[in-house]
């Protein structure tokens, strides 16, 4: 029983953080087909910048938060313009992002180092859950944090203007144009939300554990995974696969091993598209 | 054109067959150069080249080495043995370095020992796998310019982890079992071998011996473990795997009722205490390379953490800056005295590695540790030599617990724990 309920925890704090990497990496691919390899400089800055402005300014946590999530957006801001025109080219899209994602990983290996770094958490202390289990509160307000922010995603989606405008781009961006939808303002849109989306989840990520420059990559690999499990541009199935992921991770970490989290964790993606190609909530296009 | 290649080929063979000549004529020598090679993205890489650096300064202002100036070259091995090679190669030989000064990951030094014997060029080192000095063991001429500086042998840390549960038991402090969180590496498993047979003697069981892989950071879990399977210690033994401080953290934040001792190399660096917002008090660590910069243990370690901040601004932010600045003043030492005895070349790798050789156990030289090798190459490991002190991190200072001849102070549990 408590084993099960500290997965659920556990799983549920690492599936939400994956969640808001995760959705922001599939709207973008929703609504622009982009391939975005630079998803990970999002997640990473936002966590480097905080630690850099509570370390050199002396700027309290939530201040500094802030920064780092407005420096996620100015750099996916900055993705969409370098993608901008060569968006119809595919691969050369893979291989810019890819490249401005490695540059900035060797700008953070020179000015930070390669030894991770950790930030100050929101809230200090822990909390019992139950008898003998218990979870640090900064925890159990990443699961608050990023399970409100997908609500507020998923609201402002389907309820708002802008987000109808993101919707429509995405299930059919001719159409959209016709009905006279600014398709590059809902892009410029996606690609902000994304990142700060992105961005959010960095710094929740280095309160619980830590940040490193090689994250910028390894983010990459979650998200993918997360988003093919989920079906490539589906919001919903990102969040869902998400968890499912999150809980795996724990699982096989408490059961296996954590040499055997990443393994299990792709082993379980490649069963599930052997049965279902597109994904848990993918359609063939 | 048959015979053309029939003859080119009878000319290559000829050449491949010739016995082995010195390929660089002695050259007039107008300077000594000493390299640096590490890991630069890394703090361990960075105060390894700054400690050089500062002795080479004072050195220089001193009149240099047998009145030759001091010239340093870095090379950056990141991480990766093939680019370690390269770099040793273009010291070695580009740059043409007298001695080359440096290491850190095991992996890497055992492919920059193949470039070690390939150039034959004095090569004082950090890293800690038994395996290097097993290859000077096996092959004594072709390994022998291969000497280990900055720290005692990782097996040595086994014995060090026995200590420290008898100086546990001697202080109150009852364990009967252990939960091993450790690097998946090799120079871990070494510990680990050396230790099970250690921990039978005393009596403990390993209760679960966990192996984590790089940046590896989900500890609560393994610590609440811990505790349910009734552990009376959470042995780290990370280096590699670069998230000690988070372990750390999340070991003061679940405030088990279980004291963490072992080692954790980060727990080393001065800068840990505030890298972990003082979540490191009482942790029990391993001194890794026998100083500290709270307890420095010879006069020329006072003055060396002094003179590093002084010039950098803040004291070496890792241990294998004690080595690496040892390493420069114990070639000058060696080089002075082969000169002083008139050896012909007294810079000659083959001549230095017999004076170096010299420093044994009965005879260490006193720098900012008293250093001994055995005659593997390895630091002596013993009391009144180098080994890995039993510290404790207490108000943001580290002290040594044990052993008693250079102990600054005494165990401390967590306030949770009494």
């Amino acid at each position: 029983m408590i084993e099960l309920l500290e997965i659920f925890v556990f799983g549920t704090a690492m599936g939400g953080i994956f969640a808001l990497l995760a959705s922001g990496f599939s709207l973008i691919f929703g609504v622009s087909r982009i391939l975005n390899f630079a998803h990970g400089v999002c997640f990473s800055i936002s966590a480097y910048l905080v630690i850099y402005f509570i370390k050199e300014f002396s700027v309290d946590i939530f201040s500094a938060s802030i920064l780092g999530i407005f420096f996620a957006v100015l750099v996916g801001f900055f993705v969409y313009a370098l993608t901008k025109y060569i968006r119809h080219n595919v691969v050369m899209v893979i291989i810019v992002t890819l490249a401005f994602a490695l540059l900035v990983e060797q700008f953070l290996l020179l000015s930070f180092g390669n030894r991770g770094l950790t930030m100050p958490p929101f809230v200090e202390g822990i909390q019992v859950i139950y008898e003998n289990l218990r979870i640090a509160k900064v925890r159990l307000l990443a699961i608050a944090i990023a399970i409100a922010t997908l609500l507020a995603l998923e609201f402002f989606i389907s309820r708002t203007i802008i987000g109808k405008r993101i919707n429509a781009v995405s299930q059919d961006i001719e159409a959209a144009k016709l009905l006279g939808i600014n398709v590059e303002k809902v892009l410029i849109a996606t690609f902000l939300i994304s990142s700060a989306l992105a961005g959010i989840a960095g710094i929740l990520y280095a309160q619980i554990f830590n940040i490193y420059p090689a994250m910028i990559l390894r983010v990459l690999i979650y998200a993918f995974a997360v988003v093919i499990l989920g079906g490539l541009g589906s919001f919903r199935g990102s969040v869902v696969a998400s968890f499912i992921i999150g809980y795996i991770f724990v699982a096989t970490m408490k059961t296996l091993g954590a040499q055997w989290s990443e393994f299990v964790m792709l082993i379980t993606i490649v069963a599930i598209l052997a049965v279902r190609p597109t994904g848990l909530f993918g359609v063939k296009e | 054109m048959r015979w053309a290649v029939l003859v080119a080929l009878t000319l290559l063979i000829a050449l491949c067959a010739m016995p082995e000549q010195k390929q660089v004529a002695e050259q007039k020598r107008d300077k000594v150069v000493i390299g640096v090679l590490a890991p630069m993205s890394l703090p361990e890489g960075t105060a390894q080249e700054k400690a050089v650096k500062l002795a080479v300064e004072e050195i220089n202002a001193k009149g240099g080495i047998l009145g030759y100036k001091v010239e340093v070259v870095v090379g950056d091995d990141k991480l990766d043995p093939s680019v370690g090679v390269a770099e040793f190669k273009r010291l070695a030989t580009l740059q043409k370095a007298d001695v080359i000064i440096g290491g850190f990951s095991s992996g890497v030094m055992l492919a920059t020992m193949e470039a070690m014997a390939e150039t034959k060029t004095l090569f004082l080192a950090d890293a800690s796998s038994p395996s290097h000095s097993a290859k000077v063991a096996e092959n004594y001429e072709k390994y022998k310019y291969w000497f280990r500086i900055a720290q005692n042998n990782a097996t040595t840390f086994a014995f060090d982890i026995a200590d420290m549960i008898k100086m546990l038991r001697n202080n109150g402090y009852e364990v009967k079992k252990i939960y091993v969180i450790r690097d998946e590496h090799i120079w871990a498993e070494d510990v680990m071998k050396t230790l099970r047979p250690l921990l039978l003697d005393l009596g403990v069981e390993i209760i679960k011996d966990v192996q984590v892989p790089r940046n590896y950071a989900e500890y609560e879990s393994l610590i609440l473990e811990a505790e349910k399977l009734n552990a009376h210690l959470i042995v780290p033994i990370l280096a590699l795997t670069g998230t000690g401080d988070v372990l750390v953290k999340q070991w003061a934040s679940l405030r088990p009722k279980i004291l963490l001792a072992g080692h954790d190399l980060a727990a080393i660096d001065h800068g840990f205490f505030n890298k972990t917002n003082g979540a490191a008090n009482y942790v029990i660590f391993l001194a890794d390379g026998g100083a500290l910069v709270t307890a420095p243990i010879t006069e020329l370690c006072k003055e060396f953490v002094e003179k590093y901040k002084a010039k950098y601004g803040h004291y070496p932010e890792a241990h294998q800056a004690y080595g690496a600045y040892d390493a420069v003043y114990i070639y000058k030492r060696v080089v002075e005295e082969a000169s002083k005895n008139g050896e012909k070349d007294p810079f000659n790798a083959e001549t230095l590695v017999k004076y170096l050789e010299r420093f044994n156990e009965s005879n260490p030289i006193i720098l900012t540790r008293p250093i001994a090798f055995t005659p593997n190459h390895d630091l002596v490991w013993s009391d009144k030599t180098i080994r890995n002190w039993i510290s404790q991190w207490q108000d943001g200072k580290q002290v040594i617990l044990y052993p008693e001849h250079v102990a600054n102070g005494k165990l401390k549990l967590p306030p949770w724990m009494s």
